[in-house]
């Protein structure tokens, strides 16, 4: 299906009617339409099924729910895939009630960046499949078409909680490709772990990168004004293009047969963005580079959804949270490159401290991806040491609902409110002490993960039958 | 960074020039410490990762830069008068922490090759990183965060079998950094983008039994005069044959360790395994062996044909079974400070508390013989104090000496964030 019918196109059908009546019918009758030409949004769907599930009566935990708030001692009751309800003293027939005395409970934990399956472990030529690096703007490629589904990395994130997940192309190009979510549940194809529903992302990439592997090859860009030169060049192409689809569209809705626009896979991608129904995902380090974006966005009508790294998010957090950005950031990582070189500990809490602001902690790493509460603590604890008051049921929501809310998915998952799908973490303690560890996962209320029962810890092909010492 | 609350408890009976001079610069209670020839901290937790294990109530007189003395139970001899005291109020102290398989000081930007030093394609056994080591790097007082105040650098050399030579630095920041240079000779095993791993292997070996050939012709050699000068590079494996040297040695899959376990009885060397991904389908043959292990507490991913069997409980399990195990930061340069964060890591997998900070401390001062890494008379006065549990994410450092001085951990981050916290009607180039 192409994109709803746009402004222009209806003004001119509210015009014409009476005018255009008499020539419009001599025209139908003259010209005989052929098939109308759509394209499939969707060929690669999801299979994802629910795992075998129990309605699950969670009692007596500390709970944050990812929207702000905390419960002591309080129950959580999951009945057909979905959060049900919060509260004291819940009871429900036929659910399994689990004594969670001391334990705590979270949302499932989401990373908006993660290159699990595209750059899977091990670290193979075969299975370097991550990003596209021959041109500069590669939208056309979709990182789902990368994904091997048996990359271990999948199974160890969920040991610590991660229950969805998205995965994005590399940052060498201009325009990486699409990234895709997933629910973190074991399948031997990505469309059984494909999060339905979910919009797509864009990759886009600011800075050293697309300069760097571009320039040494003596090809645009060579400098960051080359960057921005190849995103006005690819916007332009793109809005010719949605232009393109529109008249066609009108045109057939009116009668007419005419032509449709050759297919072009690459803008095909870039006008998703264009009808909003794609959100922006761009590495970004740099303040001027972000308000230039920004600016872009504007520029070609689109928003500039996501900054991931954002190291320097903190010096204008007041224009991200203006805008409706949200930035994914690490806590701590920093120097490996100029534009990592004013890393802050405290960047994700002043981002997260102006009001409308979305402040996202993720990975980018199939280590860190493992304790992704971990990260967000160092920001939790740095900040309060310097000037902050944040609460741990702050602190959640950058590693929960703020994830989803940057992936287009905060109606489904990112927190334990009535009606949200039953995405559950039991930590064995304060999730954001050192020692937390995930006790079990749910992902639409059914268990994919129990770190005292081997029957929930599921093996990637890849392990199974090696020597013995892997779990 | 907010200046820490210590409490500074002046002589009762004068007020010396020094203590003058601080109360003077009323912001800073560093200037005091760093001019301070004794201090004595009291009323510790006090973790020596000595025998003496956890002291309470503890107190640490240090002189000259060096721990003269350690009193438990509050049994502080009266005549003692330090220029300057701390009230700990019952925190923990425990030994500097120690880095180790980094390349601290020899990158200020990874990407920025200018700011490079830590490999040279030529670079060969010889390889003395420790003349590039920056102690105003940016890195050293955000590394310290970490309560780290000893760093052991490993270059990564070049083409050559060996990879050059460890050296050890403390994190004072000072240009007097670099404690020792040329200590261990470093060489890297296993899998190779091109060629065989087993080639490694022989030249290794050739390399020993070559050097071991000619110490034996130069010692049976009737005129000792006219034996030649071994070569520069020959110099340092002639020292590994005389256990003068450690070998440090990257090795993960466990057929190459078994080959180092096996070099090590043939030639009497002392190594030390470092990643040993595979070390648990080993352990027995590595206990026997007397070999440590340096390795990361939470690399557990299968990232290559060579570290299939890796997991987040093989510190722990090494260590019950014997292995003295040195824990490394996961991050190479820039994020060495994690280094705590990962003993947590372990701890949350099985290690102890006591074994995760001997891990970090002492463990790495007996194997690369530093004169630190546990809190008992006669140590260099490594100390750092720790609002609470050193390993806790929520913990922070409050202080921490190095040679006895004080020093900070304020870094160009705290600079950074003070100046767009700070509200300015100016431009933010304005707050400094």
């Amino acid at each position: 299906m192409l994109a709803k019918t746009t402004k222009p196109k209806r003004a001119i059908k509210v015009l014409s009617i009476s005018v255009l009546s008499i020539a419009l019918s001599a025209c139908l009758s003259q010209e005989k339409q052929d098939a109308k030409v759509t394209i499939n949004k969707n060929p690669y769907p999801s299979s994802y099924q629910v795992l075998p599930k129990q309605d699950t009566l969670l009692t007596n935990a500390t709970i944050l729910t990812g929207t702000g708030e905390r419960l002591e001692s309080a129950d959580i009751l999951l009945v057909d895939g979905k959060v049900q309800q919060l509260g004291t003293d819940l009871s429900a027939q036929g659910a399994v009630v689990i004594d969670m005395q001391g334990k705590w409970i979270t949302p499932g934990i989401i990373d908006v960046h993660s290159h699990l399956g595209v750059y899977p472990s091990p670290k193979v030529e075969s299975h370097s499949d991550g990003n596209e690096m021959t041109s500069p703007n590669t939208s056309e490629v979709w990182a789902e078409h990368s994904i091997w589904p048996q990359d271990p990395g999948f199974q160890a994130a969920r040991a610590g909680g991660i229950t969805s997940l998205q995965i994005l192309p590399g940052s060498a190009n201009l325009f990486g490709g699409r990234g895709v979510t997933l629910r973190n549940v074991p399948s031997h194809t990505m469309q059984g772990m494909k999060f339905a529903d979910a919009p797509y992302g864009l990759k886009m990439a600011c800075g050293e990168n697309p300069k760097r592997v571009y320039g040494s090859r003596k090809v645009l860009p060579s400098t960051r004004m080359g960057n921005v030169a190849g995103y006005r060049s690819a916007w332009i192409a793109a809005t010719e293009y949605k232009r393109a689809w529109a008249k066609y569209e009108s045109d057939y809705s009116a009668g007419k047969n005419p032509e449709a626009p050759k297919r072009d896979l690459e803008l095909d991608t870039l006008m998703g963005v264009l009808d909003g129904e794609i959100l922006i995902h761009n590495h970004c380090y740099k303040a001027e580079e972000m308000a230039v974006m920004i600016d872009l966005s504007k520029e070609f009508n689109y928003h500039a959804g996501t900054f991931h790294h954002g190291i320097e998010a903190y010096k204008i957090a007041d224009l991200l949270a203006e805008n409706g950005n949200c930035v994914a950031m690490w806590p701590d990582w920093w120097g490996f490159k100029m534009e990592a070189y004013d890393m802050v500990e405290e960047n994700v809490a002043i981002v997260d401290a102006v009001k409308n602001s979305c402040a996202v902690v993720h990975s980018d790493s199939a280590t860190t991806i493992q304790r992704l509460n971990h990260e967000a603590a160092k920001v939790l604890y740095r900040a309060n040491e310097n000037g902050f008051a944040l609460k741990e049921e702050d602190a959640i929501k950058w590693i929960t609902h703020n994830a989803a809310k940057s992936l287009g998915v905060s109606d489904k998952v990112g927190s334990l409110v009535s009606g949200k799908n039953a995405d559950v973490v039991v930590w064995n303690t304060n999730p954001f002490s050192v020692y937390a560890k995930a006790e079990q996962v749910f992902i639409d209320g059914a268990k994919v993960y129990d770190r005292f029962d081997e029957k929930y810890q599921a093996k990637s092909d890849f392990l199974l039958g090696q020597a013995q010492g892997n779990k | 960074m907010k200046k820490n609350n210590l409490l500074i408890s002046k002589s009762l009976l004068s007020m010396s020039k020094r203590f003058a001079i601080a109360g003077a610069l009323a912001s800073s209670t560093l200037v005091s410490f760093v001019q301070a020839e004794s201090l004595l901290i009291m009323n510790a937790e006090v973790h020596t990762v000595a025998s003496q294990g956890i002291l309470s109530q503890a107190s640490v007189y240090v002189e000259e830069g060096k721990i003269s003395a350690v009193y438990a139970n509050g049994e502080v001899p009266k005549d003692i008068q330090a220029d300057s005291t701390v009230d700990a109020a019952g925190r923990i102290l425990t030994p500097g922490f120690i880095g180790t398989n980094n390349i601290l000081g020899l990158v200020e930007v990874g990407a920025v090759s200018r700011s490079r030093d830590a490999s040279d394609k030529k670079a060969d056994i010889t390889f003395d990183a420790s003349l590039a080591f920056n102690p105003k790097s940016t890195l050293i007082p955000y590394t310290r965060k970490g309560g780290i105040t000893s760093n052991i650098v490993m270059p990564h050399g070049g083409e050559s079998l060996f990879k050059g030579q460890s050296f050890v630095v403390n994190l004072s920041g000072e240009f007097d950094s670099v404690i020792r240079a040329n200590d261990a000779v470093i060489v890297e095993l296993g899998s190779k983008r091109k060629g065989s791993r087993a080639l490694t292997l022989q030249k290794l070996a050739n390399a020993l039994e070559d050097a071991q050939k000619a110490i034996a012709k130069a010692e049976k050699a009737k005129d000792k005069s006219k034996n030649k000068e071994p070569k520069r590079k020959e110099l340092p494996v002639h020292a590994l044959l005389k256990g003068e040297k450690l070998l440090l040695a990257y090795a993960d899959r466990a057929t190459d360790i078994l080959a180092l376990l096996k070099l090590k009885e043939q030639y009497q060397l002392q190594i030390v395994l470092v990643g040993a991904r595979d070390a648990l389908l080993v352990k027995e043959e590595i206990v026997a062996a007397k070999v440590p292990v340096m390795t990361s507490a939470i690399d557990n991913l299968p990232n290559s044909f060579d570290s299939l069997h890796g997991s987040l409980a093989m510190v722990a399990e090494l260590e019950k079974a014997g292995v003295k195990v040195i824990l490394s930061p996961s991050g190479e340069s820039h994020n060495i400070n994690q280094l705590r964060y990962d003993a947590g890591v372990a701890i949350a997998n099985g290690l102890s508390n006591t074994s995760a900070l001997a891990a970090v401390t002492a463990n790495v001062a007996d194997v690369f013989k530093l004169n630190t890494g546990r809190i008992t008379a006669g140590k260099d006065a490594n100390l750092v104090l720790w609002n609470n549990d050193p390993f806790e994410i929520s913990t922070k450092v409050d202080a921490m000496w190095i040679n006895g001085k004080e020093v900070s951990t304020k870094s160009r981050q705290d600079a950074l964030r003070d100046r767009y916290t700070t509200p300015s009607d100016m431009p933010r180039a304005y707050t400094k």
